[in-house]
């Protein structure tokens, strides 16, 4: 079932080194754990000291670079203002549009390759200059590839000026090109070839084109046959060059770089209005003629020839095998399907290869602590699957510091990903809690709607108040809303907050009916009924009546059914019994209080007003 | 698929015996170890260090496996042992301590899976003894046991939950009300079989399907995180050598069909998924990690091995392997 173009690549941990030893593994958020271990279990201890080491190992450790750390968020930014690009543009601006897209993609790789390369020349001998050198040459491949398939998918250049593009190609990634051009310009014809390259485009038809330049090959081949050029062997290869022989060509084996070179040379000379459909018989042949059988292709070569076989779906799939990062494939198959080039490939998950591949890119921003918001970007644009992988992806950021996790917060609310909103507050609101901060604890509660955890800190407020005999973290609780109505609890928190209020500005009498229907409307936790009733003590002790007649008799029906309701200790020890003379001297206290109330209210209100 | 796959840090344990289990917390932050040297440690392993934050002792065999539970109850771990027995470990107020033993199987506990966190807190665990016992947490540090007996004869060597799926809308539910999850989880054991159990509306746990497919007994279960699709999957393992990835369609979880990822010419112990779960991690008996993806035309394919080395490493050996590739 399972097939595989080559061998898997193989990973050695070290140290490992029993034959006998197994290893043992698992995942991390972002990583593997590996370790030694021995998987047949025997109840008894082996006694042997296994190797006591666990590895942490991680792939795409790409994303800890700085300088390509630039890569990433300058193609983000491209790859966000591609999306965004109108769908009602057809024809050549739309077409226009994803040329330059593509080539704002390359001048980013380009940047990159140059600020590397800087960093490798400085550092020539060391390990870390030998390594800046090797990605400068993964990101030149990069560009190369991706030059050409802008050539050939974007810009579909046409017969005729592909040549001219792919000479640009050339020219560009090779050097050496120049000093062929160089000796081709310096032969004894100089006037036929200038006026073989004015080529002023719109002219001249493609036809037209074509006849000239077998006029003129014709001509040469005329020359050669009269011997024109007998008397200088150099002439006379160079004339053969100019007829594209592939021999001559391949005695200059040492300028021509590599088989493309090779390639666009032998166009140059006896294609040079090659339709894009005939491309791939030359690639073939050029590249088996310049290997010569003495080595085989590389990756690059591989990559180049699906290129040139116009194999879009072949293209990617080398790049994804020898490529260590998915940043290449990713911007790349994005790009050409806005292009239109790619056939919805299904995969078992039933998504896309663009979304496919833009996700595993995204999941390796997911483990840098800053590059994660670009992460989102990416799941953002991804229809089918992007919000699961987000969804997943989220929850394991860590949340080091309150600002992060503001952010976190923010990406989530702004998606209505309430799962995920819920989650973190709920974290953040059990860390506050167990580090005292339960202000803080009681924010994250109400922004994750938990009515569970938010009578739980109440709890814990009301405790402390209990404890302290004030509040901490008031200006919360005085602000709390509509918020206070998650939890009964919470409610009664704030309620309660509000009478301490109310009492502070003496406005007793509405302090007083607060009191009162705290207890109710059995929003109040009967535990704390006893403390309502001793704060309503200095109420009843005031020089006026505050308490009506009515409000007394609910005051008393409250005391009885607290008193009522208590159970009674199986065997008191000597603590016990102190704290019930307390409660008993409480209960007294307060029945002579209300007692005394009820008589002045009753007076009060039974007397003419004034009076 | 060419991922350059590096040791980033190497901590030292200094446990005195085998090792048989490591677990990152859900952030990456801690990492949890056991061993047969009977004890649980906890270490810091931020920034590419190591800092051992707990050295837990309590268990009177080798430790086979711990689990974190979710970061929102706290600092929770839950480690198993040969010796019967089922601790749950909590950090309060920076220190490490015992917050529960559970001592309700007559053998091994070989395997502890926590729930996932919409269902509270919820620990599953296998024994050699056959049952299966889950443990929910109640409030007030108590803890209510359910049994499953012989949930496989002979033992039960592995369970793996389900990733929470709710039922009917994602519409806010009114807060305090909890949404009614189907709970459900599998389960591995010397029976040949893979079990799949749901709870029904009475709390009781039932046997919902029976997976066959293995010829020898199933060392591990790995239920697949879910990635929004109807389809749910599994992945087994077994003595056999066979590894299966179990995918059922459609919504009513009934047809689950087997696929074989590959048959190792070894006992295959282990199997875990990446925590997005496209890649599957298999060990082998032949000393080897290797690591499985589904690749863009459906087929399963290995894109990794991950060997244990002669002597020291490693960049050079990595970087040749590009070349060649």
């Amino acid at each position: 079932m399972e097939e595989f173009d080559g061998e898997p690549t193989v990973t050695w941990i070290p140290g490992l080194n029993s034959q006998k030893k197994q290893m043992c593994f698992d995942w991390g958020p972002g990583e593997m754990l590996v370790c030694e271990t021995s998987f047949n279990k025997k109840g008894k201890s082996e006694m042997v000291a296994g190797c006591p080491f666990i590895h942490i190992i991680r792939k795409d450790i790409d994303v800890y670079s700085k300088i390509l750390r630039k890569l990433f968020n300058e193609s983000h930014g491209i790859f966000v203002g591609l999306q965004r690009i109108e769908e009602e543009l057809t024809g050549k601006s739309r077409k226009a549009q994803l040329v330059r897209v593509s080539k704002n993609y390359r001048s980013v790789i380009r940047a990159c390759m140059e600020e590397m390369h800087q960093f490798a020349v400085a550092d020539k001998d060391s390990a870390s200059g030998r390594q800046f050198s090797s990605q400068v040459s993964i990101l030149s491949a990069m560009e190369l590839i991706w030059n050409l398939c802008e050539i050939l998918f974007i810009e579909v250049a046409p017969a005729g000026p592909l040549l001219l593009y792919l000479l640009d190609w050339v020219r560009l990634h090779v050097c050496e090109v120049d000093t062929l051009s160089a000796d081709v310009l310096g032969s004894e014809n100089p006037s036929k070839h200038e006026s073989f390259w004015n080529l002023p485009g719109n002219t001249q038809t493609l036809t037209e084109l074509e006849l000239r330049w077998q006029h003129w090959h014709e001509e040469c081949e005329r020359h050669l046959q009269d011997g024109t050029f007998a008397s200088d062997p150099r002439l006379e290869s160079l004339c053969k060059v100019l007829l594209g022989d592939d021999a001559a060509l391949l005695e200059q084996k040492e300028l021509l770089s590599n088989w493309y070179h090779f390639l666009v040379a032998r166009l140059l000379y006896s294609q040079p209005t090659v339709k894009p459909m005939d491309l791939h018989l030359y690639a073939q042949s050029s590249l088996d003629l310049f290997l010569g059988g003495e080595s085989s292709p590389e990756p690059l070569d591989n990559i180049l020839m699906a290129a040139f076989e116009f194999d879009i779906h072949q293209v990617i799939k080398e790049c994804s095998i020898a490529l260590s990062n998915w940043w290449f494939v990713a911007h790349l198959t994005d790009l050409l399907d806005h292009c239109k080039l790619l056939q919805s490939h299904n995969l078992y998950f039933g998504s896309n290869m663009r979304e496919f591949l833009l996700l595993e890119y995204a999941s390796g921003l997911f483990a840098h602590h800053s590059l994660w918001q670009l992460g989102v970007d990416y799941c953002d644009h991804c229809p089918e699957l992007g919000r699961v992988s987000l969804e997943l992806h989220i929850e394991r950021i860590p949340l080091t510091t309150e600002q992060k996790a503001l952010k976190v917060l923010r990406v989530c609310e702004q998606r209505q990903m309430t799962e995920q909103v819920r989650s973190i507050c709920k974290i953040l609101a059990m860390k506050a809690v167990r580090n005292n901060r339960l202000g803080s604890a009681l924010s994250w509660s109400i922004r994750a709607k938990d009515a569970a955890f938010a009578t739980l800190v109440s709890d814990r407020f009301l405790r402390d108040y209990c404890e302290r005999g004030c509040f901490s973290d008031l200006d919360l609780i005085d602000n709390l809303g509509p918020a206070m109505m998650l939890s009964d609890r919470l409610t009664f928190l704030g309620k309660y907050r509000e009478f301490h209020r109310l009492y502070g500005e003496k406005r007793f009498v509405d302090a007083a009916s607060l009191l009162l229907s705290l207890m109710t409307s059995q929003i109040a936790p009967r535990s704390f009924w006893m403390t309502l009733l001793t704060d309503a003590l200095p109420l009843l002790e005031q020089k006026q009546v505050i308490f009506s007649a009515e409000q007394t008799y609910e005051l008393l029906r409250c005391l009885e059914d607290l008193t009522s309701g208590r159970p009674l200790c199986a065997e008191p020890d000597a603590q016990q019994l102190q704290e019930d003379d307390i409660e008993t001297t409480k209960v007294e206290m307060l029945r002579l209080a209300l007692a005394r109330n009820l008589a002045r209210s009753i007076i009060k209100e039974g007397s003419l007003e004034g009076s | 698929m060419g991922e350059m796959v590096s040791v980033i840090n190497t901590v030292d344990t200094s446990h005195e015996d085998m090792i048989h289990d490591a677990q990152m917390d859900y952030y990456g932050t801690r990492l949890a170890t056991c061993s047969s040297d009977r004890s649980v440690k906890v270490f810091d392993v931020r920034n590419g260090g190591q800092v051992l934050v707990a050295d837990l002792r309590g268990h009177e065999g080798p430790v086979w496996q711990v689990a974190w539970a979710h970061p929102m109850f706290g600092n929770i771990l839950a480690s198993c042992s040969y010796d019967r027995k089922v601790i749950i470990w909590k950090e309060e107020n920076g220190t490490w301590e015992k917050a529960h033993e559970h001592s309700g199987h007559d053998s091994s506990v070989n395997s502890v899976c926590w729930a996932p966190h919409d269902y509270g807190l919820i620990l599953a665990c296998g024994s050699s003894d056959g049952a299966i016992s889950l443990l929910t947490y109640t409030g007030l540090g108590q803890w209510e046991v359910k049994k499953i007996n012989n949930a496989h004869t002979i033992g039960c060597n592995a369970v793996s939950w389900a990733p929470a799926v709710i039922p009917g809308s994602l519409i806010d539910q009114p807060s305090g009300q909890k949404p009614n999850y189907i709970k459900k989880f599998a389960s591995g054991g010397c029976d040949n079989l893979i079990k799949l159990w749901k709870e029904e509306e009475d709390g009781q746990w039932k046997e919902e399907q029976k997976l066959e497919a293995h010829s020898d007994w199933v060392r591990d279960v790995a239920w697949a995180p879910s990635i929004g699709l109807p389809a749910s999957t599994i992945a087994s393992c077994s003595q056999d050598g066979r590894v299966f990835i179990w995918t059922c369609d459609d919504a009513s979880g009934n047809t689950w069909s087997p696929k074989l990822l590959h048959k190792f010419n070894d006992v295959v112990w282990h199997v875990s998924w990446s925590i997005t779960a496209n890649i599957l991690a298999v060990s082998g008996g032949d000393n080897k990690v290797t690591l499985w993806k589904e690749s863009v035309d459906g087929q399963w394919v290995c894109i990794s091995d991950v060997n244990k080395g002669q002597g020291s490493v490693s960049t050079s050996v990595t970087e040749g392997q590009q070349n060649e590739q």
